[in-house]
């Protein structure tokens, strides 16, 4: 263990002293280290290494605040752990604004989702002028008539997802066309 | 996997060498040094109170000019050590500021229950927050400036005490250069006002010092 954070150390002072294979070994060293740390936070294996990824980055691009003389270990988890936190206050803030769009249309998932009441021609216009995911959702299903769950299967997104998506594309509209 | 073993090439490739920012004591000392020389470029400009020798020798007024010294030293120690990542491990001396602001509450407590009878409200108010605030300003922007150079994992209070910092450069000049003994008015707008900059300093931080 002892011997593992001397090399750490050592590794460090190398690579601050521009030795490309010493900087190579730490990095896979701190990977080596750092997957199970990450791997005990987080559900998937992508993620994981995304995550893994950025945290690499972000000691490349801070190892100047390391000067060799302090333990290396604390160093690198501040910035495993900051950046850690700025993944799961992401990931939560995105599921958060997920389940607001979900509970908001809790009422509007009872309804048929492909019943609008203009025709898709008459509004084709606007459609044209939204988020280009959202555009090809309503022209799916109001043009070519398939379902959310068609729909969702043909673009690779999930039903809920593509529904969501509708539903802030009609709220877009209904503004829009003041209704 | 693949890629991380890419990544870890690209960046040994990249890899140059590269100077140690310096110990965070040495960097708040040259933070210090420059706010001093900052200070008295301002006091040299507005020139100081004209009985400052003499209050200098009223217990309670050097009482609250020692312990807003004591949080100009320990805001700038906390700021350089809230710039690394790891607080350089020294966790604890970044806590500083709190006992410093301690000290200064219980001071500002004292002159306060000292100043029997009352010293009379100057006229004006707002206009001392207002020259703290445009004396401050500078400083706080370099300070940011300087920050952003490193890798905080605290932006936010990184960027509080950053103007925690910049806030006791203009409360320093402006309780040397006015002449004024109401404690009520001090407190009222010369100190309390920092509270709003350092929430202020906190915001700013989150945003300016992400990297």
């Amino acid at each position: 263990m002892t011997d593992q954070i001397d090399n750490l150390e050592a590794l460090m002072k190398q690579s601050l002293a521009g030795d490309q294979r010493a900087y190579a070994a730490l990095l896979h060293e701190i990977s080596r280290l750092l997957r199970p740390f990450l791997a005990k936070r987080l559900s998937f294996t992508n993620e994981v290494d995304d995550l893994l990824q950025e945290i690499l980055i972000s000691i490349h691009k801070a190892r100047h605040t390391y000067d060799g003389n302090r333990p290396c270990k604390p160093w690198v988890y501040a910035i495993a752990k900051f950046r850690l936190q700025d993944h799961l206050r992401a990931h939560y803030s995105d599921q958060l604004h997920h389940a607001d769009d979900l509970s908001e249309m809790e009422e509007y998932l009872q309804q048929d989702v492909t019943e609008i009441t203009l025709s898709y021609e008459s509004i084709s216009g606007e459609v044209e002028k939204l988020p280009e995911k959202q555009a090809i959702i309503l022209r799916l299903m109001h043009q070519e008539g398939y379902t959310a769950k068609e729909v969702a299967e043909k673009i690779g997104m999930k039903e809920s997802a593509v529904k969501v998506a509708a539903h802030r594309a009609y709220k877009v509209l209904r503004q829009k066309l003041g209704r | 996997m693949d890629n991380i073993n890419e990544l870890i090439d690209k960046l040994a490739q990249d890899t140059v060498p590269v100077r140690p920012a310096h110990h965070p004591f040495m960097l708040s000392i040259e933070w210090m040094v420059v706010a001093g020389f900052y200070l008295a470029a301002a006091m040299m400009l507005s020139g100081a109170r004209h009985d400052l020798l003499l209050k200098l020798h009223d217990p309670w007024f050097s009482g609250e000019i020692a312990a807003l010294v004591g949080v100009f030293i320990s805001t700038a120690l906390s700021a350089a050590l809230l710039s690394y990542p790891d607080l350089h491990q020294k966790r604890r001396i970044a806590f500083a500021p709190v006992a410093a602001f301690a000290i200064f509450v219980l001071v500002m407590l004292f002159a306060w229950r000292a100043d029997n009878p009352p010293a009379p409200l100057p006229v004006h108010s707002f206009e001392c927050t207002l020259s703290i605030t445009l004396l401050s300003v500078l400083p706080a922007g370099w300070i940011f400036f300087v920050m952003r150079q490193f890798a905080s994992t605290h932006s936010h209070w990184a960027g509080g005490i950053a103007f925690l910092f910049a806030f006791s450069i203009g409360a320093l000049w402006l309780r040397l250069y006015e002449q004024n003994d109401s404690i009520m008015h001090v407190v009222e707008w010369h100190y309390l006002p920092m509270i709003i900059f350092g929430l202020i300093g906190m915001w700013l931080g989150k945003t300016v010092l992400k990297w």
